[in-house]
């Protein structure tokens, strides 16, 4: 931890306070203290005790340990050009306690977490054919041919350090975002979403992190909003999960059936939305306008995923963590270096504690260090 | 007993641990007593090398008011070289980690009944008190006289 004298101690408080978007006398009944107190201790007039301190954090949705540790690179550079009052603010405290955690769990377990020491960052796409290249490029680093479908997205992203989290943010907030690490990313989808959304989004956060974009946040994915950089993401993240080579393969394979058909056979294949799968066949000069309305419209029946023995698939559902996060939390606590407490919230308490493995008996000889 | 326990040496609990002790006492009035003890001293620090290592130990160990007491004793083992009193294997291992001088209450049962303060039958009791609760001993109820003669602990009287 980095040293903080008694001043910064207390702007670091007062900036996670009013980001949790609290009044001081706010924030001084959560915690039993007067208004004042907490007044001097954010200018640095009054100390504050380590229980006082543990009880601020807890209200303020932070870790104490956040006070003290230089916080992410790229969460201060987009902290400070976005101000404290942002609309994103909810999954920015979410980015940024994700952030923190794989970074600490980094420190506990590297090997399980395997995040790239050397950046694997791309150049930026100025054009549609720049942005089909970095997705044959993406796939390649992915490990998977220029035809297949990519069906475990989240382990794949994973590989390259990108550690894909979800959860259900609601209806009326972002899809997604990005946060470059000092070692890989960490992204946080909405799993409010519909399954192909939420995986076109991932694909479309691969983007950002393969540019190596510090900080993002994405709303609305593929609706053709935002930026050329945004749009040209869109293509790529379609690119990524609808592979030109593969997309034609199954086309010519399914070409006798009908329209519908063939839409609902590719998108279940690829596991995409419809809307992305239209785009995507449009692009690809395999359908034409007139048609693109005819599969948007199409919806995939319970009749169908019978009839055609269709996989239903279920990345990034609820709260989800990757694999690899899942993993080294679980050495670190076998390893005894966090407590049972700790690993299921660092779990997002998607385990419980029955879930958790056994610890290991004692040794003989640790017997002996016990009573020495 | 826990005076026993001390023998000669200065007790100091933290904050953190005085806190867990008051809450403890609705359920578990004899706490009280150790909280009135005039010989163990409350540790108030609030200076910034205490409180971030409280930090460090609260990032390892705590969630909400979950484990802040081994969190101050931890802090108090860095910072002051205090040696530490911890049972559990976490925090034990938290300890060894940083280089804290750490003990347990079993050893201690053990140097009180052979500086002749505590009788066996005394710490047996205690010890099987332990084992009914959430506590890990290196021997089952009723194998604390056992285990301690075998592992020359204590002796044979």
């Amino acid at each position: 931890m980095a040293d903080v004298d008694i001043q910064t101690l207390g702007e670091r408080l007062r900036v996670a306070r009013e980001r949790a978007g609290l009044k001081q006398g706010e924030l001084a009944t959560l915690v039993n203290l007067d208004r004042t107190a907490v007044n001097r201790i954010e200018t640095g007039i009054r100390k504050v005790t380590a229980l006082e301190l543990s009880d601020i954090a807890t209200a303020l949705g932070v870790r104490m340990s956040s006070f003290f540790e230089d916080p992410t690179p790229a969460l201060v550079s987009h902290r400070s050009s976005q101000g404290l009052d942002t609309a994103d603010s909810k999954i920015d405290r979410l980015l940024a306690g994700i952030a923190a955690d794989v970074e600490f769990v980094n420190e506990l377990a590297p090997d399980e977490l395997a995040l790239p020491g050397e950046a694997t960052q791309q150049p930026r796409p100025t054009s549609s054919s720049e942005a089909e290249d970095l997705a044959a490029t993406a796939r390649t680093m992915l490990g998977v041919d220029s035809a297949e479908p990519l069906c475990d997205l989240v382990d794949r992203v994973a590989s390259v350090g990108l550690l894909a989290f979800s959860t259900d943010l609601g209806v009326d907030t972002a899809d997604a975002g990005t946060i470059l690490l000092r070692q890989g990313g960490v992204c946080l989808m909405n799993s409010h979403n519909k399954v192909g959304r939420r995986r076109l989004a991932l694909a479309h956060e691969l983007g950002h992190y393969l540019v190596a974009d510090e900080y993002t946040v994405d709303w609305r994915v593929a609706d053709q909003r935002g930026g050329d950089l945004e749009s040209l993401l869109d293509r790529f993240a379609r690119s990524v999960l609808l592979p030109d080579a593969g997309v034609r393969a199954s086309w010519a394979q399914h070409e006798p059936r009908t329209l519908r058909e063939m839409a609902v056979l590719l998108a279940s294949r690829f596991r995409v939305d419809m809307a992305t799968l239209a785009r995507r066949l449009n692009e690809l000069g395999l359908i034409d306008r007139d048609d693109v309305a005819l599969v948007r419209g199409t919806t995939t029946t319970r009749a169908d995923i019978v009839e055609f023995g269709l996989y239903v698939p279920s990345d990034l559902e609820g709260t989800s963590l990757p694999v690899p996060y899942q993993k080294a939390v679980l050495r670190a606590f076998r390893d005894e270096r966090i407590s049972r407490e700790r690993a299921l919230e660092l779990l997002h308490n998607t385990f419980a504690e029955a879930d958790l493995p056994a610890l290991r008996p004692r040794r003989e000889d640790e017997i002996w260090t016990f009573v020495s | 007993m826990l005076k026993f326990v001390a023998g000669d040496r200065a007790v100091v609990i933290p904050a953190s641990v005085e806190y867990e002790l008051n809450r403890q006492a609705h359920d578990v009035p004899a706490v009280l007593q150790v909280l009135g003890a005039d010989w163990i001293e409350v540790d108030r620090s609030d200076d910034l090398p205490f409180l971030m290592a409280f930090a460090k130990y609260e990032r390892r160990l705590a969630v909400g008011e979950q484990n802040r007491g081994e969190c101050g004793v931890l802090a108090l083992g860095r910072t002051r070289g205090f040696e530490a009193v911890l049972d559990d294997a976490v925090p034990r291992a938290v300890a060894k980690e940083d280089g804290i001088q750490v003990t347990a209450t079993l050893p201690l049962l053990c140097h009180a009944i052979r500086e002749g303060q505590l009788a066996v039958a005394t710490v047996e009791a205690l010890a099987d008190d332990l084992l009914s609760g959430d506590y890990y001993l290196p021997f089952a109820k009723g194998g604390f006289r056992q285990w301690a003669y075998e592992q020359g602990l204590i002796e044979y009287g």
